[in-house]
């Protein structure tokens, strides 16, 4: 018979590097005709920072996604990056590709300031123009001003810029430190059926919320959050490198190595939870990594609830549940004779 | 009818057809018959660029599959490298013989461990061979890579080469390898290569002060990343003495710093170029073959590319830890945590790869997102005769989570608190104290539980 559960998993997690330096550099270039060009040595991995990283840069410069054209990896090409890992990109990287635009921004504010006939500190950049800030109605455009600030005043609009999260040493003894500069926070709840009679688990729906800072693209915040559940649930139902007693694995396919296929997702709700850091670009921290984090914990507890049975080691598979209720109900009878 | 439902009915026909005389269908399909009109004001043209839900300019590639990965791209003159595996896990290597391979015809060059000018690499520690040399220190070392034309002639190849071993002392268990007596893998080293110590007031002291207290032993598997596209890359040592590498790799950075130091080459000599990534989640932040392959394009004069099987992937890429993890937990009778003590063993396979910051953060993490202040986390990674476990999205965080959320809930039932409440009564606030003594920031955690409890439904049961 199935029995329904449901199991909370929630959790915390750093972004960037522990302790160690993890700079980011980046290039920001404004085109003579308003639209921009960044240069980040980070690589695209599926996830969509590119995106993020563009619409990062045209936040800044007051520009649309599409007018930012990335440019990225490349080691000929574009500045170092320590890379897509730890969680970084949008804290790390996004920091540096903000403060390379608002340096290329400074350029084209020094050369508006006169053609409005204000100071460059009076001006802002908004709606594709560099307008006088509470004085909308005088402004030019920033093709305009790109243009005049490369071929009229020879200094074209071009912003470089690093950052590197600031951290603490840990103490050797103690572990007391600061080693990352922000973490974020989310929960997964899931609910479970558990077929007693056979320890088959099906997931069947995931409440995920989940804490990024701001989220600079809610449809990409989403589409990790889905990602990450997904390697969850085959972290704790399915997936298991197994070895022979001479250390070699004996499941390195795809027939033997058994991981979650669509059929196997539950129905997912992702609540981006609203938040801001002061210390990320916009109010963004990430998100990348920690979708993953809480789905294992969250459907292991479900389990729990449904069946009354702890598993401890991963993964749940069929037998381990059913052995396991087995367990608990004690040995069958013997018959008397 | 207007002409534009005509040509779509009539192309839709067109795919019938095709599909009744069995044909494969084109990749890309009429684009009228499925017309890609944006439904809402197209995101990527807004000013106000953050929050937008833009689009990514790599979708309609991928949608199309147009996006070339590097198994699509074909250099002029290009050969296929293939990687002889040890298939043994300790092993000294007696003898390599590889004048079988080098006779076939179609085969180029052969390149072997003792030909790399600095054969190691990693980011914390060097203790990674790019191929083995003398030692083999688990059954997916490589031991010798063959350029050919083909990439069939490059695997018959593989099977003309003879390696001689003598099997040397073996560990798998990563608790067994802990011992003083157990073989050593990286001798005469101990095999518990990092450990970290996170401790924060008495933990002593709160479990005398403590009204119950809770144990628990979890475990975890090991884990590949199964990305689509598996490691692949192609090197291209030109006639300037430039050394081209184009990589499915997340860190181009830090490659090219691995691939200048094992092939002792100036870093302005070299250019890194990532390609599409098909996948990553951890398992592509280093360097594998691309050495290799560099030295066997250097020998040909020809670029060369190496793409790793499926198989491959699991026996010699790296993984997720492993790790055995002991909970101890006092808690007062309505559910505070008051002191929590964590021990935690990482089984850290033949090399270190990103073993010490997977150490750190589950060391860091291991308490859960709780105000508790009295800690104590001792963690140690250990070298095993197993493929390497390195970066996998998390470092070392979902093994944790799922023991002390596990933990959480066998709390919550031992006295008879609701799973939800118990977790509110702990969780951090803004500016709380984290475990290593951070005053926190931007924190949500109590946020993201109501929230997630909002949309499932929660009903307390307590």
């Amino acid at each position: 018979m199935k029995r329904r559960g449901r199991g909370i998993g929630c959790m915390w997690y750093p972004i960037g590097f522990t302790v160690d330096a993890n700079p980011s550099a980046a290039t920001v270039k404004v085109n003579e005709d308003g639209t921009a060009t960044v240069l980040t040595g980070t690589v695209e991995t599926g996830q969509g920072a590119l995106t993020v990283l563009g619409q990062i840069a045209a936040e800044a410069l007051g520009i649309a996604t599409d007018d930012v054209h990335v440019v990225s990896g490349d080691t000929d090409v574009t500045p170092m990056d320590t890379g897509a890992i730890a969680s970084r990109t949008t804290y790390v990287t996004g920091n540096a590709i903000y403060l390379a635009a608002e340096a290329a921004k400074a350029i084209l504010f020094e050369a508006a300031a006169p053609m409005l006939g204000v100071k460059p500190s009076q001006l802002e950049a908004k709606d594709r123009r560099i307008q006088v800030k509470n004085f909308p109605q005088r402004a030019v455009t920033i093709g305009e001003v790109a243009f005049r600030s490369q071929v009229v005043l020879g200094q074209p609009a071009i912003g470089s810029a690093t950052w590197n999260p600031p951290t603490v040493a840990m103490d050797p003894e103690t572990g007391q430190g600061k080693p990352f500069a922000t973490y974020v926070y989310a929960t997964q709840i899931a609910e479970v059926d558990v077929d007693d009679e056979t320890g088959e688990v099906e997931v069947l729906r995931i409440c995920a919320a989940h804490d990024c800072g701001t989220a600079i693209n809610p449809m990409l915040v989403e589409g990790q959050v889905e990602g990450g559940i997904s390697m969850g649930v085959g972290m704790a139902l399915q997936e298991e490198m197994l070895f022979d007693a001479n250390g070699r694995i004996v499941n390195p396919s795809l027939t033997n190595y058994i991981m979650p296929t669509s059929l196997d997702m539950p129905e997912i709700h992702v609540d981006i939870v609203q938040g801001f850091d002061p210390t990320g670009p916009f109010g963004a921290k990430g998100v990348g990594e920690p979708t993953a984090v809480p789905t294992a914990a969250a459907i292991l507890n479900a389990i729990h609830d449904a069946v009354g049975v702890r598993i401890t080691a991963l993964p749940a598979t069929a037998e381990k549940v059913l052995a396991a209720i087995k367990a608990k109900k004690g040995a069958p009878k013997q018959i008397p004779g | 009818m207007d002409d534009k439902t005509e040509v779509l009915e009539r192309e839709q026909l067109d795919i019938e057809i095709l599909r009744d005389v069995n044909l494969r269908l084109p990749a890309v399909a009429p684009r009228e018959a499925f017309p890609a009109v944006p439904l809402t004001v197209d995101a990527r043209l807004q000013t106000r660029a953050v929050g937008q839900r833009a689009t990514r300019p790599d979708c309609r590639m991928h949608g199309l599959g147009q996006t070339k990965y590097i198994d699509d791209i074909k250099l002029p003159g290009m050969l296929y490298a293939r990687i002889k595996r040890a298939g043994i896990s300790s092993a000294r290597i007696k003898r390599i013989d590889t004048s079988g391979a080098e006779a076939m015809p179609g085969v180029m060059a052969v390149v072997i461990g003792k030909e790399i000018p600095v054969n190691s690499f990693g980011p914390t520690f060097q203790d990674q061979p790019v191929l083995a040399a003398d030692r083999v220190f688990h059954a997916g070392d490589g031991v010798a890579a063959v350029a050919a034309v083909t990439e069939q002639i490059a695997n018959e190849a593989l099977e003309k080469i003879i390696v001689e071993y003598e099997a040397l002392p073996a560990v798998f268990d990563p608790v067994e390898a802990m011992r003083d007596d157990a073989p050593k893998v990286h001798a005469p080293n101990s095999n518990i290569y990092a450990s970290k110590v996170v401790r924060k007031g008495d933990v002593e002291k709160g479990f005398a002060e403590s009204d119950h207290i809770f144990e628990g032993r979890f475990s975890t598997q090991m884990i590949e990343h199964v990305s689509l596209e598996p490691h692949a890359a192609i090197a291209d040592w030109d006639a300037t003495g430039r050394l081209t590498i184009y990589a499915t790799i997340g860190r181009i950075t830090l490659a090219r710093a691995d691939m200048a130091r094992t092939l002792k080459l100036p870093m302005s000599r070299i250019r890194l170029i990532g390609t599409t990534v098909g996948g990553n989640f951890g398992g592509k932040n280093e360097i594998s073959q691309e050495p290799a392959l560099a030295l066997l394009s250097k020998k040909t004069g020809r670029p060369v590319k190496g793409v790793f099987t499926r198989s491959e992937e699991f026996t010699s890429s790296t993984t997720r830890h492993p790790i055995i993890m002991d909970y101890k937990s006092g808690v007062t009778k309505e559910g505070r945590i008051v002191a929590r003590q964590i021990r935690l063993v990482l089984d850290g396979g033949a090399y270190c790869s990103w073993s010490a910051t997977t150490l750190g953060k589950a060391c860091i993490l291991s308490p859960g997102p709780y105000k508790i202040d009295n800690v104590l986390t001792e963690a140690f990674v250990v070298y095993t005769n197993k493929t390497m476990t390195g970066a996998m999205r998390g470092f070392g965080a979902p093994q944790v989570c799922f023991a002390y959320e596990s933990h959480m809930d066998d709390i919550a039932k031992g006295l008879g608190k609701d799973q939800l409440e118990i977790r509110l009564l702990n969780a951090f606030d803004e500016g709380s104290s984290s475990p290593t003594g951070q005053v926190l920031h931007s924190v949500v955690v109590k946020e993201t539980l109501n929230k997630a409890a909002a949309r499932f439904g929660w009903e307390s049961q307590s």
